[in-house]
């Protein structure tokens, strides 16, 4: 008889059965069996029952012998039943998984198909559609925080503009302290790192905006209360460097310390004592801003090639593990520049009636750390390729966030950079740090319809702000030095014509 | 140490309790000669005799009710709720009375009853056999609400409530009774606490709160997040009212994000009670709104959908990805 | 949907009906009944004078709560007025290790059961969900959810059953009552166990404003039957039928003959509780006919029939009254405020930890006023 297969799979017997017993078959291979006719005995936990056939047919195969317990779902009987292949089974056969979408591993072949039996194997995810995006891809959210994750905390600010940050009051960014909060395990007391092991204790919108500027609440002290980091704690941070964020210059803010001693607050104004950093920075200012005449230039580059070999270089196997952002090319074309405009690192020696010229760099970045305004510097950075200037970039930054930066840090600087670009702001007039003879301000990269080979295109743009101390730099080199470094960031390869 | 299923462990549970306390008594439909329709009861009838495991009229009210009294003359009734849809008409005996008695009574009149209901969905069954009424109990004052989820705390959580003084509902993942595993069965109840909450999969990154049925998904869903290179730390929460939320509070403050997923309907249900009560005691450790990944606001539906409504492997590391920022089906829905 | 033949129901006002057992009428003549009078052989003069006693106190009980009502000492009352003979005589026919299960309006029950008179008000004053502990009387706390004690009855008579005791579980509910599932569902339970149960039902005409016809359509006792449990109506207003019945139930029981329902035919003559007004229901000529029937008249004409209502017993009757009513009152302006930590108290039996952080929380806020006294708040 030329029939088709059917194939009868156990069915569960009982309500959420996961198995029963084949006791015996009352069937043979070869017997022709009627629809109904009794084929076996199957014993269930609840109770033995008889198995009716559920074809006309004759039988093809016994897939278990008697003695065995089968899993419900599993392959019992094959009939050989007149019909067209193909055609629909008589019974059973209900819609299968891939009709209702339903899990793949789930295939009920019945209607009552009983509990899932453990299966042992690692379990898995079905695929999705951006599944590819899962791993190290671009993160919609912004840029991921987790640890081990693939997205390095600054990277996205770094990219994107970053809107300017609010002027808050101090007062709005602190929480009411939570006095009921869990007795849980908490920081002892503020400004105290958070218990080891805890998430790091904020806000929603100030999480939002340490992601925004690429800090790492994990290494911001919180002198909220009960160690909560607040709003001005992460600004704080940010312009201290951490996470890679450079302080702006001098001249353009420096945010108040976090010391509350002495301060008197009526109410419609605050009143504190002038003291410590916050004098001592005044002191430098002064002297800085009314010893050298200083001038600034500014200059608007199409740093879009910068922003693309950023994005390379951050592929490239080498620099796995390395952060890259437009500092650290800022930085690289700084050195680059200085090579051909020496003058731009000197010193006046009012005292021994020198100029000193200096035949190595120590590159300042401007930092507002907890203790206030500091201008760390990476020393012979110009002996530095761009990997390890970026390492030492991140290690300046970090031990400037824990309040480790040290005297050697920030003696012997030759030259300075100001990123006032994580704020938004595109240029200022910032003042050199005392005895040097030039400091760089690096604005926010915007997007921004640019000329671009003789069209209007939307290009990733930025402005540099240089000034210099005129005793020792004329306009020409002055001019020459900033040309020199928006070429670079506009076409990184002209560092070939250069050196 | 034994291999027994999570039925059988229950059922042992239940014999270890009977015979060290002769005022337990097991009150239901069919768990006598029968043995309970899932067997759970299976040979106490024989073994203690009908006085101490009583068929009863099929009326769930009449059930409780009874209990009640037997309670009020001293005994410790273990009622079995034969499936979760059948519970409904006890719910006036169990919220107004076996809650409440207690209280009314400023402490004279003790309510020891168990309330045994295997629950949750699929295995197929038609409608009223594969509910999650848990939240209607948790929301009551004056009961415990538990849930095990391996054959270990079945058998250990059973005889914690039936020794518990106040009114416990056991409520028994049903599409897990085959499940197997060893039991102490030499353990001592006393020594632990039903309502201790049991961190199963250590992890970093994401707490992923669940109980009963789901607690072996979730922790397949910690395993394939784990070669996704996410850290899941799979919380069985065993105590539904009240939830250990220290434990759960510990967590994400180490990890930052929650997850909760349970097969009940999502709306006013315990996911809710867990996101509002860890956001008040975690808020400024979160990294991200805590999310719950539930059954829908909808009837229990028929078994050829329930594993739509029935949160498996796949939803659940969808609500990971949304905690984390990964892309999910929300992308772009959220802000 | 109409609803017929309400006014014509048995029990009605048109006097006892066939099959009501009476033993004194309603003016106050003994009617020998060969079956029941050797119930009550033992009821001699001085146990009539003292069941009259009972009543005569129950009913003062009452007018004081009500009073007490009134004057803003009690937020609720509900009068037991017109079923004093139906509570006292079945009351007085229980043991001491019996356990009663009730609703609300058996004050006169729990007065038979030695309640402490001051216990019965701290419900109604909104001092406590329950006025006594029911291990020290051997009665439950009264239920407000219509007929759910019946079940509780049934349960702790099958419990007695286990225990193989002779006690008694005895539950009163209404004639609004037995149209309840759990009322049902108890007799079911009880006639399969065959429990020593006595399920009481006072039929006393109103379910607040709902007539009896609209729950029954036959005599409520007719019902149990059906059941596989015996039944029995009795004149409610009869205080010596009611014990008699009520004997004849507990001896079934205790011998082991199951269950007994019980309809005691009354009438509430007052309103359903003191925030109600059965005047806009009820048929003024309806309470005149049942005041004719009032269950004390009739005991004082029998008793004065048989020379047992002299001023020395009226003056001693009136005394006690007068001195419960006294205690009452005094008791229930004596009453302690409950601490506002009380609120949390009892709702477990072991500490539970949701319910501790609220309590620490809310003592926090109480003690956060600068007026606080206390955590506790109470000053």
């Amino acid at each position: 008889m030329a029939g088709v297969i059917k194939e009868f799979r156990l069915p569960d017997l009982g309500e959420g059965l996961t198995e029963s017993e084949i006791v015996n078959w009352h069937v043979a291979v070869g017997d022709t069996v009627e629809l109904n006719q009794i084929i076996a005995d199957v014993e269930t936990a609840k109770a033995v029952v008889e198995l009716p056939s559920p074809y006309a047919g004759v039988i093809a195969e016994l897939h278990e012998q008697p003695g065995t317990v089968v899993e419900v779902g599993a392959p019992l009987v094959s009939f050989e039943v007149a019909g067209p292949a193909g055609a629909p089974p008589t019974t059973g056969g209900a819609a299968s998984a891939g009709d209702t979408g339903a899990p793949a591993k789930r295939e009920p072949n019945l209607v009552g198909y009983g509990a899932a039996v453990e299966k042992g194997g690692r379990p898995e995810r079905r695929a999705r559609r951006f599944a590819s995006q899962l791993l190290g891809g671009a993160n919609p959210a912004g840029g991921s925080a987790l640890p081990g994750l693939a997205g390095i905390p600054g990277s996205v600010p770094m990219i994107a503009a970053v809107p300017a940050v609010p002027a808050r009051p101090a007062v709005e960014a602190a929480p009411v302290a939570p006095a009921l909060e869990s007795a849980g395990p908490r920081p002892a007391a503020p400004g105290l790192p958070t218990v080891s092991g805890e998430r790091p204790r904020s806000t929603p919108p100030v999480r939002k905006l340490a992601r925004d500027l690429g800090i790492r609440l994990e290494e911001v002290p919180g002198t909220g209360p009960g160690g909560l980091i607040t709003r001005d704690d992460v600004l704080a941070a940010s312009s201290a460097g951490a996470g890679g964020s450079i302080a702006p210059a001098p001249a353009t803010s420096s945010p108040a310390t976090s010391s509350p001693a002495g301060v008197q607050d009526t109410g419609r104004e605050t009143r504190a004592p002038i003291k410590g950093m916050r004098k001592h920075t005044a002191a430098a200012m002064v002297a800085s801003a009314f010893t050298a005449p200083h001038v600034t230039e500014f200059l608007t580059v199409d740093v879009t090639p910068t922003m693309e070999l950023i994005g390379r270089v951050k592929e490239s196997k080498a620099f796995a593990g390395v952060r890259i952002t437009p500092l650290t090319i800022v930085a690289k074309a700084l050195c680059i520049a200085l090579r051909r405009n020496p003058t731009l690192n000197s010193r006046w020696d009012e005292a021994a009636g020198d100029i000193v010229q200096f035949n190595y760099v120590n590159l300042g970045i401007a930092a507002a750390t907890p203790r206030g305004l500091l201008v760390p510097n990476i020393k012979d950075a110009q002996e530095l390729s761009l990997m390890d200037l970026a390492g030492e970039l991140t290690g300046l930054t970090e031990r400037a966030r824990a309040g480790k930066t040290g005297p050697a840090d920030l003696s012997g600087g030759t030259i300075s950079i100001t990123n006032i670009g994580v704020f938004g702001i595109d240029a200022g007039t910032p003042i050199l740090n005392p005895g040097e003879a030039a400091i760089l301000a690096m604005g926010a990269v915007r997007r921004m319809p640019w000329e671009y080979e003789g069209q209007v295109a939307l290009r990733s743009v930025m402005t540099l702000s240089l000034s210099f101390d005129h005793r020792l730099v004329d306009g020409e080199q002055g001019s020459r030095f900033l040309a020199d470094i928006g070429a670079i960031l506009a076409d990184p390869g002209m560092v070939l014509a250069m050196v | 140490m034994s291999t027994l299923t999570f039925g059988r462990a229950i059922n042992a549970g239940l014999r270890r309790a009977m015979d060290n306390d002769p005022k337990v008594i097991l009150m239901g439909e069919d768990i006598g000669k029968l043995g309970g329709v899932f067997r759970i009861t299976d040979g106490l009838q024989k073994d203690f005799g009908a006085h101490r495991v009583l068929d009863t009229p099929l009326a769930e009210a009449g059930i409780m009710g009874t209990a009640v009294g037997m309670a009020y003359r001293g005994y410790r009734p273990v009622v079995e709720i034969q499936f979760d849809g059948f519970i409904y008409p006890a719910f006036d005996q169990i919220v107004c009375q076996v809650a409440k008695i207690h209280y009314r009574t400023q402490g004279a009149v003790k309510m020891p009853i168990t309330i045994r209901v295997p629950f949750g969905g699929g295995i197929g069954s038609p409608e009223h056999h594969s509910e999650s009424p848990e939240a209607y109990f948790t929301h009551t004052s004056g009961l415990r609400v538990i849930s095990p989820s391996n054959p270990q705390d079945a058998y250990t959580m059973i005889q914690q409530a039936i020794s518990s003084d106040d009114p416990v509902l056991y409520f028994e993942p049903k599409r897990r009774y085959h499940v197997k595993g060893e039991v102490d069965e030499g353990s001592d109840p006393a020594a632990s606490s039903m309502e201790k909450a049991c961190v199963v999969t250590e992890g970093s990154d994401v707490t992923l709160v669940t109980y009963g049925p789901l607690v072996p998904t979730a922790r397949d869903a910690a395993v394939a997040a784990g070669d996704d290179g996410v850290s899941v730390e799979v919380i069985d929460l065993r105590s539904l009212a009240p939830i250990d939320f220290e434990t759960v509070e510990a967590s994400v403050r180490k990890t930052g994000r929650l997850v909760i997923t349970h097969e009940a309907a999502q709306s006013g249900g315990l996911g809710a009670e867990i996101a509002a009560s860890i956001t008040e005691r975690c808020f400024y450790h979160l990294e991200h709104a805590p999310v719950r990944v539930t059954g829908f606001d909808i009837p229990y539906p028929y078994s050829k959908l329930e594993f739509h409504h029935l949160p498996d492997l796949d939803r659940i590391l969808d609500g990971v990805d949304r905690v984390l920022g990964r892309p999910n089906s929300l992308s772009g829905l959220e802000r | 949907m109409a609803l017929k033949n309400i006014e014509s129901v048995p029990g009605g006002p048109d006097g006892p009906p066939p099959g009501l057992i009476q033993l004194i009428t309603a003016d106050g003549i003994r009617v020998p009944d060969p079956a029941y009078d050797p119930l009550v052989a033992d009821v001699d003069g001085a146990a009539l004078q003292g069941l009259y006693e009972d009543m005569v106190v129950v009913r003062r009980i009452d007018a004081e709560a009500t009073a007490l009502q009134r004057q803003g000492e009690l937020a609720l009352w509900p009068p037991l007025l017109g079923q004093e003979a139906a509570q006292i005589g079945s009351g007085r026919a229980l043991r001491r290790d019996d356990f009663v299960f009730s609703s609300y309006r058996e004050n006169a029950v729990a007065y038979c059961r030695g309640v402490d008179l001051t216990d019965i008000l701290r419900v109604w004053r909104g001092n406590a969900s329950s006025g006594w502990d029911p291990y020290a009387i051997n009665m439950a706390t009264p239920q407000v959810i219509i007929g759910a004690q019946t079940l509780h009855a049934t349960g702790y008579a099958m419990g007695i059953l286990n225990d193989g005791d002779d006690a008694v579980a005895v539950t009163y509910f209404g004639d609004g009552a037995t149209s309840q599932g759990d009322v049902n569902e108890a007799m079911v339970f009880a006639a399969s166990f065959q429990a020593p149960v006595i399920f009481f039902c006072q039929n006393n005409h109103w379910a607040i404003s709902e007539p009896v016809g609209l729950q029954a359509h036959v005599p409520i006792a007719n019902r149990a039957p059906g059941f596989g449990i015996p039944s029995v109506r009795v004149d409610g207003n009869d205080v010596l039928a009611c014990l008699a019945v009520t004997r004849q139930a507990l001896a079934r029981a205790r011998s082991g003959g199951g269950p007994t329902f019980i309809e005691a035919v009354t009438y509430r003559m007052g309103p359903h509780t003191t925030a109600d007004d059965p005047t806009r229901y009820r048929d003024a000529n309806e309470l005149e006919d049942w005041a004719a029937k009032d269950p004390l008249k009739r005991l004082e004409a029998h008793l004065d029939s048989r020379g047992l209502f002299d001023e020395a017993f009226t003056a001693a009757v009136k005394a006690k009254a007068d001195a419960v009513a006294a205690e009452l009152r005094a008791g229930c302006l004596d009453m302690p405020e409950p601490a506002p930590s009380d609120v949390f108290k009892h709702v477990y039996s072991t500490p539970n930890s949701w319910l501790d952080r609220q309590q620490d929380h809310y003592e926090r806020y109480l003690s956060s006023f600068a007026d606080s006294a206390s955590s506790d708040g109470s000053s």
